[in-house]
């Protein structure tokens, strides 16, 4: 091997070690972007709630952009204000609804060119009292497809996040559907 | 020797581009108000995908913890069990078929979710399917609220 192929064959190393790092960290998916962009139809309820959000996870570098507890529950918050669901989303245990989100599953993809996540979350309802106004299992799905994204791991947040926008929308949607 | 560069450099790029990475973990969590010490009798739902009997694995799991378990296709709710557990098995291959992913989730009679429990093992820390349902299922029944 003379001197120039031998540069060559360091930046094509370089090249390699540039992708691998470029792509292959995770990044957790965004509150902002599990918002569901429509408004959801149904009840503007007068009354004020609380939110609780369990069964999310943390994002490490090197795993799969997961949803974490916290991120999830802004995303919930923003919206429940944004399409007005209750009056008010109030901190603690101090509002007339408690709101409990938990994650059950993330089905997640390993390999693919468009990446389709299943999710599922227990969304369940109760008054301040304790009595359940409302106990639903919800089941969502958000492809990414392979032109959203280069990284792998970034289409898997951008499906992260639409199956999170469209099991928000029908959690609030099946509240909405209720008069209390 | 340049072209095998080449070569490896299109792999490295095609994998960035068509994988997740993944890591090893273990998880489980109780939903709210959610008590499983009043769970006595469990029906594992076989999921119709599944071809390598990981309800029979669930349901010695179960039956290791004292629970009394049956297993059978899905039912309209509500199951005359105190609780009902369905699964999800991801399978992967490297030189053989291992299960790399595994989540359960126990359900009410209604089947609304109570616990679920999550593991993942890549190759190198891979688990034969009676460890990882082992250890989803102890995972579950030792979560705290």
């Amino acid at each position: 091997m003379n001197f120039s192929s031998f540069r060559r064959s360091i930046s094509l190393l370089a090249l390699c070690a540039v992708a691998v790092v470029m792509t292959g960290c995770a990044t957790a998916s965004k509150p902002e972007a599990m918002i569901p962009t429509a408004s959801v139809a149904g009840t503007k309820h007068a009354q004020t709630a609380s939110v609780v959000v369990a069964g999310g996870s943390e994002t490490s570098a090197l795993g799969k952009s997961q949803i974490s507890n916290q991120a999830f529950q802004q995303a919930i918050v923003a919206s429940i204000e944004k399409n007005k669901t209750f009056s008010s989303v109030v901190k603690g245990a101090n509002g007339e609804y408690r709101l409990a989100v938990t994650v059950v599953s993330m089905d997640q993809p390993s390999f693919g060119f468009s990446f389709t996540v299943k999710m599922e979350a227990a969304w369940s309802l109760k008054k301040a009292d304790g009595s359940v106004v409302m106990q639903e299992s919800i089941k969502s799905e958000g492809t990414a497809g392979a032109t959203e994204a280069f990284a792998g791991v970034e289409r898997l947040r951008l499906a992260n996040e639409a199956a999170a926008r469209a099991n928000i929308a029908a959690g609030l949607a099946k509240i909405g559907a209720l008069n209390f | 020797m340049l072209a095998r560069l080449f070569a490896a450099a299109a792999v490295v790029l095609a994998l960035g581009a068509t994988t997740g990475c993944a890591v090893n973990r273990a998880s489980a969590t109780l939903m709210a108000d959610a008590d499983l010490s009043k769970v006595k009798t469990v029906y594992v739902v076989h999921a119709p995908e599944d071809g390598r009997a990981i309800d029979k694995e669930l349901k010695k799991a179960l039956e290791k913890r004292g629970f009394t378990a049956t297993t059978g296709p899905e039912l309209n709710p509500p199951y005359p069990q105190d609780a009902v557990v369905t699964y999800v098995d991801k399978w992967m291959w490297d030189i053989t078929m291992y299960m790399i992913e595994l989540t359960v989730t126990v359900r009410d009679r209604s089947n609304f979710p109570l616990a679920t429990g999550n593991s993942l093992h890549t190759s190198l820390t891979r688990k034969s399917p009676a460890e990882m349902v082992d250890e989803v299922v102890g995972n579950i029944v030792a979560a705290k609220h």
